[in-house]
C-alpha cells in the first residue's frame, strides 16, 4: 500500500499506462527482495553456514560436482561413507540441486565474481524463493489478473510454511523443487490456454527439472492428469488440453527417465499409472469425437460399444498379469499412507517415527500460513464462482494439497504456495470491491440523483472494509517475521543460548571437533559416530565414517549400535572388525543440550539388538528394575557399564557443572552420574571441545604379545 | 452370558469341593480337566479354590498365565475392559492355534469373585496378568509391565513367548463394520445416482461444490486428520474443571479443533457476507433501490464485525498454546 502511493507521488510526469507499468514492476521486486531478505535472519545472526545434516551431503556432492565435472560426479563411487561398503552416489540421489548450484558457480566464474561454492549453496534457496515469488506473480496473472499476482507474490515471499524450508543455509531439494513445480504449473496453465506444443514443450522440460530435483514430482505427475480428467467430465475437453497433455506426457515422460534414480519408474510403478492411463484415455477421446463426425449415429455406437469392451478386457487382463509377474511394482508404503492415513501408523514404523510425517494439527496450519488459513476458502468461493480451465486446476491442487498437508506436516510445503495464490486472488477482489466505493463516483446526471441517499454511508463502510482488510494484512506480516526468526533461522550446527545476564553465548562445538579431526587425524581414518552425523563428518572433517544419514542399510547401523550398547570387550571386538580408529559422541551433560546422544541412547539400543548379531541387547537390561532409565547410581548396572556410557561420562565426575550440586551432575539428565570413577581400557581420550559437546576418542591398537 | 457361565463354574467349583477326592488329584486328571474347561471357553475362570488348585499346588508340569481384573461395572474399572479383550483375543489364538497343547492355560480372577486370591498374592491393582511358571515361584519378570509394553494382543503374544517358550500367532477377528459401512454408503450413492440417472444436473451444480471444497477445507484446517490419525481425548477433565483447550502446540482435543472449525468457518462467513454485499463476484451494478441498499450496508457491516471478532477469538486461542506469542487483537 505504501509504495504504491510513494511510487504515485513521485511519478506525476508519466502516462498512467507507464505509471501502472512502473507501480507493478516496484511491487513485484521488492516482493522478490522481500522474499530474499526475510530468508537471512540466520546468516546475519550466525554467518553463512550450511545448516543441519542432510544440506551437508548436498553441499559435499556439489563440491565433487564443480571439481570434477559432470561425468565423474555422474559415475561417482563414495568410498568415505558406509565403510566397507561404499556408495553409489551418482545413481541414489536426484542431481537437480547440484547441477542448478554448480552451474550458477560456473557462470559465476565466467563473470569474474569469484563467489565461493558454500556460499553460492548457502543463499541458493533464497534465491531461488526470489525467483518463486516472480512464477507465482505470473501463475495468478494467469488465473485472474495482475492484481491478484501481486498480493500473491507479497504473500509468498513471507509465508512461513515455505520458508521453513528455503532460509538461507538450509541446501535442499525442496528449496528449488518448489520453484520448479510452480514454474511447471506456469506453463501448464499456459500450454491449456494456448493450445500451442511450444508451451506444452516448456511444461516438459520444467517438469523434466522437477524430476530431477524432488522426488515429490509424483504429486504433479498425479495432479495434472487430475485436472484433464475433470475438464472431460465436465465437458471442457478440446483440442488445446488435447495437445497440452499429449505432448506433455509424451515429453515429459522421456525426459524424466533420464534421471537414472527415476529409470524406468514413470512406466511401471503404479504412482505414475493416472498419467498413463489418462494419456491414452485423450488418445480414446480425441479418436471417438473424430469416428464421431464420420459416422452415422447408429454405427458409432455399434462401433464405441464393441471397441470399448474389448479395450477394457485387455486392458484388464494385461494390468492383472504385469501385477502378478511382479512388472508392475506393488503400491508403494509412502503411497498408501498418504491415502489410508492410519496405514502407516500401523504398519510401517519407519515413516511412522519420522517426525516430518506426523499429521498436522491445527495450530502448526495456523502457525505456517496465519490469515491465509480463512482467506484460501473465501478464494475456493471466488474460483467456483467463475469457472474456467485454469480456474478449475487450481482448485483442484487446492483441495488435494491441503489433505496431503493434514496427513503428512511436511507437504505443507507444496500447500503454501496454492494457498498463497487463492489467498491473493481472494484478498485482491475484496479490495477492488470496495476500494471501488471509496472513490468518489463520478456522477450520472439526471437517473441517479433519485438514489443519492443510499450511498450516504458507502463510502464509509468501503474505508472501513480497507482498514480492517488492511489489519488483518500487517497481522499477517508480524506473524510471519516473528515465526521466521523464532522458529525457522537457528542452522542447528552452532547452537546459541542466553547467559545469566542475558547476553548471547555461541556453542561453535561442531565445528571445532570437524575441524581437529581433519587436522590431527591421517587421511584415510575411520569414524564411528551414530548415523546423525555421518553427513556431516564426511563433508566437514573429510573422513571416512561407517553409517551417515542415507539410512539404506540397516544391518550396518545395527553394528554400530551394538558397538555402543555392549561392555568394552565386547565393543572392541566390533570395533576391530568394522576398522574403527576414532569413535565420536556427542554430549550435553555440561551444558545441557538435550539431543545428545545419551538421549538417542535408547534408539541405538532397540536398533541394534534388532537383528541376529544383536540379539544379546535386550532393551529391558538397561533401564531400572522399576523400568526407568537413569544414569545416576540407581541405573542398571549394563548401562553404567556400556560404551556409550563410558564415552560420554569419562572423567565427567571430576567436573562441577552447577552451583550446589556435587561433581558430575549432568543437566540435561538433571542427575549426578553413578559411575564415576572409571577408566577406559580399549579407547583412549583424543579430544573434547571446549563446552564437551563432542567428544573424540582414538582406538587403542591391540596389545603387543607378552606385554 | 458371562455371569451366567460365573455362576456355571462355582457351581462346579462346589462340587468338587465336597468331593474329598479331587484334593489329591493326580496330574493327569488335572490336566484332563483343565483341557476340557478350555475347551468349553478359552479363557479360565478362578476363584480362590480353583486358583490354589489348578495355579498354586505342586504337581503340575504346565504353565498358567493369569489375569487378576475387576471387571464389575461399580468398580470403574476403565482399562480392565480393554484389557480383557486384548487377552481374550491371546488365549483365542492360542485355542485355535495348531500347537495348542496342555502346556499353556489362561485364567481370570475377578476382584469380585476371588478377592482372597488378590489378598494371597498382595495385590492391590488391577489388571495384572502374571505368569506362574511350570516349576518355581513367579520371578518379578513374570508379571506383565504394561506401561513398557503397551496392553496390544502381539505385546501380550510376545511377553508370553519370553516366558514360556510358546509362540502364539495373535489371530485378530477380523473388523468389518468399517468395510460395511464404506460399501454401504457406496451402494446408497448408486442406487441414487440410478433413480436420478434421467436428471443428473445436480452434479454439475457450482454451488453445491463449492460449499463442499470449503467445508473440506475446514476440516484439514482444523486437524481433524490429526483426530483421526491420533485418537486425542475429547476433552480434559482436571480438578479445576475441563480444560478444551490443550496447553501444548504440539496437541489438542477433539473439541478444540471443533471450536477452531467453527471460528474458521465465521471469519470466512464474514467475508463471503461483504464479497456479497460489495455486489458480488460478477460485480453488477443491480439497481439498487433504497432497500436494496440499506440492505447491503447492513450486511457488510455484519460481516466486518464477524471478521474482526472472530479473528481475535482465533488469535487469543493460538496464543494460550503457543509459548511467547506476542501478537493479539480486540482481546487478549
Amino acid at each position: 500500500m505504501t509504495v504504491e502511493t510513494h511510487t504515485k507521488a513521485k511519478l506525476p510526469h508519466l502516462s498512467s499506462d507507464k505509471q501502472l507499468t512502473f507501480i507493478k514492476l516496484a511491487v513485484l521486486s521488492m516482493a522478490a527482495i522481500l522474499s530474499f531478505a526475510t530468508r537471512l535472519f540466520s546468516v546475519l545472526r550466525f554467518e553463512s553456514v550450511i545448516h543441519e545434516f542432510d544440506p551437508y551431503f548436498n553441499y559435499r556432492t556439489t563440491r565433487y560436482l564443480t571439481e570434477e565435472g559432470f561425468y565423474k560426479f555422474h559415475n561417482w563411487f563414495d568410498d568415505r561413507a558406509w565403510y566397507p561398503l561404499g556408495r553409489i552416489i551418482g545413481g541414489t540421489i536426484y542431481p537437480g540441486l547440484m547441477v542448478t548450484s554448480a552451474t550458477l558457480y560456473n557462470i559465476m566464474q565466467f563473470l569474474n565474481i569469484t563467489i565461493d561454492i558454500r556460499n553460492v549453496c548457502v543463499f541458493l534457496a533464497p534465491f531461488f524463493s526470489s525467483l518463486t515469488t516472480i512464477v507465482t506473480y505470473l501463475l495468478t496473472k494467469e488465473l485472474k489478473d495482475e492484481g491478484a499476482g501481486l498480493v500473491a507474490a507479497a504473500m509468498i515471499a513471507i509465508v512461513p510454511g515455505y520458508i521453513s524450508r528455503s532460509v538461507a543455509g538450509s541446501y535442499d531439494n525442496e528449496g528449488i523443487a518448489i520453484f520448479c513445480m510452480l514454474l511447471t504449473y506456469y506453463f501448464w496453465i499456459k500450454a491449456v490456454n494456448t493450445g500451442t506444443i511450444l508451451w506444452a514443450t516448456m511444461t516438459a522440460l520444467a517438469y523434466f527439472y522437477m524430476v530431477s530435483s524432488w522426488g515429490g514430482y509424483v504429486f504433479l505427475i498425479n495432479l495434472i492428469p487430475l485436472h484433464v480428467l475433470a475438464l472431460m467430465m465436465l465437458g471442457r475437453f478440446s483440442a488445446r488440453v488435447y495437445v497440452a497433455y499429449s505432448t506433455l506426457y509424451c515429453v515429459g515422460t522421456i525426459l524424466s527417465m533420464q534421471i537414472s534414480f527415476v529409470g524406468f519408474q514413470p512406466v511401471q510403478s503404479s504412482e505414475h499409472m493416472l498419467a498413463l492411463g489418462t494419456f491414452g484415455l485423450c488418445q480414446l477421446y480425441a479418436f471417438a469425437q473424430y469416428l464421431r463426425e464420420r459416422l452415422s449415429p447408429a454405427n458409432f455406437e455399434l462401433l464405441f460399444k464393441a471397441l470399448l469392451s474389448t479395450l477394457l478386457a485387455t486392458l484388464g487382463t494385461a494390468a492383472v498379469a504385469l501385477t502378478v509377474t511382479g512388472k508392475i511394482s506393488p503400491w508403494t508404503g509412502r503411497f498408501y499412507s498418504l491415502l489410508d492415513p492410519s496405514y502407516a501408523k500401523n504398519h510401517i514404523p519407519i515413516i511412522a517415527s519420522v517426525s516430518e510425517h506426523q499429521p498436522t494439527s491445527w495450530s502448526s496450519f495456523y502457525f505456517d500460513l496465519q490469515v491465509l488459513v480463512f482467506l484460501f476458502p473465501a478464494g475456493l468461493y471466488f474460483c467456483f464462482s467463475k469457472l474456467t480451465d485454469a480456474n478449475i486446476f487450481i482448485i483442484l491442487y487446492g483441495v488435494l494439497s491441503i489433505y496431503f498437508a493434514g496427513v503428512m506436516v511436511r507437504l505443507m510445503l507444496v500447500l503454501a504456495p496454492v494457498m498463497c495464490i487463492v489467498s491473493g486472488v481472494a484478498a485482491s477482489s475484496l479490495l477492488s470491491l470496495h476500494v471501488k466505493d471509496i472513490e468518489p463516483k463520478v456522477e450520472k446526471p439526471d437517473k441517479k440523483k433519485k438514489h443519492e441517499n443510499n450511498l450516504v454511508f458507502r463510502s464509509e463502510v468501503g474505508a472501513l472494509f480497507v482498514c480492517v482488510l488492511g489489519c488483518l494484512l500487517t497481522s499477517y506480516v508480524f506473524h510471519c517475521t516473528w515465526v521466521t526468526s523464532e522458529a525457522y533461522s537457528s542452522p542447528s550446527i552452532v547452537l546459541s543460548a542466553r547467559g545469566h545476564d542475558g547476553a548471547r553465548i555461541i556453542f561453535d562445538d561442531f565445528r571445532e571437533a570437524y575441524t581437529w579431526l581433519k587436522m590431527n587425524t591421517p587421511e584415510d581414518s575411520k569414524v564411528m559416530s551414530w548415523w546423525d552425523y555421518g553427513y556431516q563428518i564426511t563433508a566437514m572433517a573429510n573422513r571416512t565414517v561407517i553409517v551417515d544419514n542415507n539410512t539404506w542399510n540397516n544391518t550396518h547401523i545395527s553394528r554400530v549400535g551394538q558397538a555402543m550398547a555392549s561392555t568394552e570387550e565386547k565393543a572392541y571386538e566390533i570395533m576391530r572388525e568394522l576398522d574403527v580408529d576414532y569413535v565420536l559422541v556427542i554430549f550435553g551433560g555440561l551444558v545441557g543440550y538435550s539431543s545428545d546422544d545419551i538421549n538417542k541412547f535408547l534408539w541405538m539400543v532397540r536398533i541394534g539388538g534388532s537383528t541376529d548379531r544383536g540379539a544379546h541387547i535386550k532393551e529391558a537390561d538397561y533401564y531400572t528394575p522399576a523400568g526407568e532409565f537413569r544414569v545416576d547410581a540407581d541405573g542398571s548396572s549394563t548401562l553404567l557399564n556400556c560404551l556409550m556410557y563410558k564415552m560420554s561420562y569419562y572423567k565427567f565426575g571430576l567436573m562441577y557443572t552447577e552451583g550446589g550440586r556435587p561433581p558430575g551432575y549432568d543437566r540435561v539428565r538433571s542427575a549426578e552420574i553413578g559411575n564415576k570413577d572409571f577408566n577406559l581400557d580399549v579407547l583412549e581420550e583424543a579430544y573434547t571441545t571446549e563446552h564437551w559437546l563432542v567428544r573424540i576418542y582414538k582406538v587403542k591398537p591391540l596389545p603387543n604379545r607378552g606385554v | 452370558m458371562k455371569y451366567k457361565s460365573l455362576l456355571v463354574f462355582s457351581i462346579l467349583l462346589t462340587y468338587y469341593q465336597s468331593d474329598a477326592q479331587n484334593r489329591a488329584k493326580g496330574l493327569e486328571e488335572k490336566v484332563q480337566q483343565l483341557t476340557d474347561l478350555t475347551a468349553k471357553k478359552s479363557i479360565i475362570p478362578l476363584n480362590f479354590n480353583k486358583f490354589k488348585e489348578y495355579v498354586k499346588s505342586p504337581p503340575k508340569d504346565y504353565s498358567f498365565v493369569v489375569m487378576f481384573t475387576a471387571m464389575a461395572p461399580s468398580r470403574r474399572c476403565a482399562i480392565c475392559q480393554h484389557v480383557f479383550d486384548e487377552y481374550l483375543i491371546v488365549a483365542n489364538s492360542f485355542r485355535f492355534s495348531q500347537l495348542n497343547n496342555n502346556k499353556l492355560f489362561f485364567g481370570i480372577v475377578d476382584f469380585d469373585e476371588g478377592s482372597d486370591v488378590f489378598q494371597m498374592l498382595r495385590l492391590n491393582t488391577a489388571p495384572v496378568i502374571m505368569h506362574f511358571p511350570a516349576k518355581g515361584k513367579p520371578k518379578p519378570a513374570d508379571s506383565m509391565d504394561f506401561e513398557r509394553a503397551g496392553i496390544h494382543a502381539e505385546a501380550i503374544a510376545k511377553w508370553i513367548q519370553d516366558r514360556t517358550d510358546i509362540q502364539i500367532r495373535v489371530f485378530r477377528p477380523p473388523n468389518y463394520s468399517g468395510a460395511f459401512a464404506f460399501s454401504t454408503l457406496v451402494i446408497l450413492a448408486g442406487v441414487f445416482l440410478y433413480i436420478r440417472r434421467k436428471n443428473l444436473e445436480f452434479l454439475y451444480n457450482k454451488q453445491m461444490w463449492a460449499v463442499a471444497a470449503v467445508f473440506f477445507c475446514f476440516t484439514m484446517v482444523s486437524g481433524q486428520m490429526w483426530n483421526q490419525i491420533r485418537g486425542p481425548p475429547f476433552y480434559h477433565r482436571s480438578k479445576n474443571g475441563p480444560v478444551y483447550i490443550n496447553g501444548g502446540s504440539h496437541g489438542q482435543f477433539v473439541l478444540e479443533s471443533y471450536i477452531v472449525a467453527i471460528l474458521n468457518g465465521a471469519v470466512v462467513v464474514g467475508m463471503i457476507l461483504m464479497i456479497e454485499a460489495a455486489g458480488g463476484v460478477r460485480s453488477t451494478d443491480i439497481a439498487r433501490t433504497t432497500v436494496e441498499g440499506k440492505r447491503r450496508r447492513f450486511q457488510s457491516v455484519v460481516g466486518l464485525v464477524l471478521v474482526c471478532a472472530f479473528f481475535s477469538l482465533l488469535l487469543s486461542v493460538f496464543r494460550a498454546k503457543t509459548q511467547g506469542y506476542p501478537y493479539s487483537f480486540l482481546f487478549k
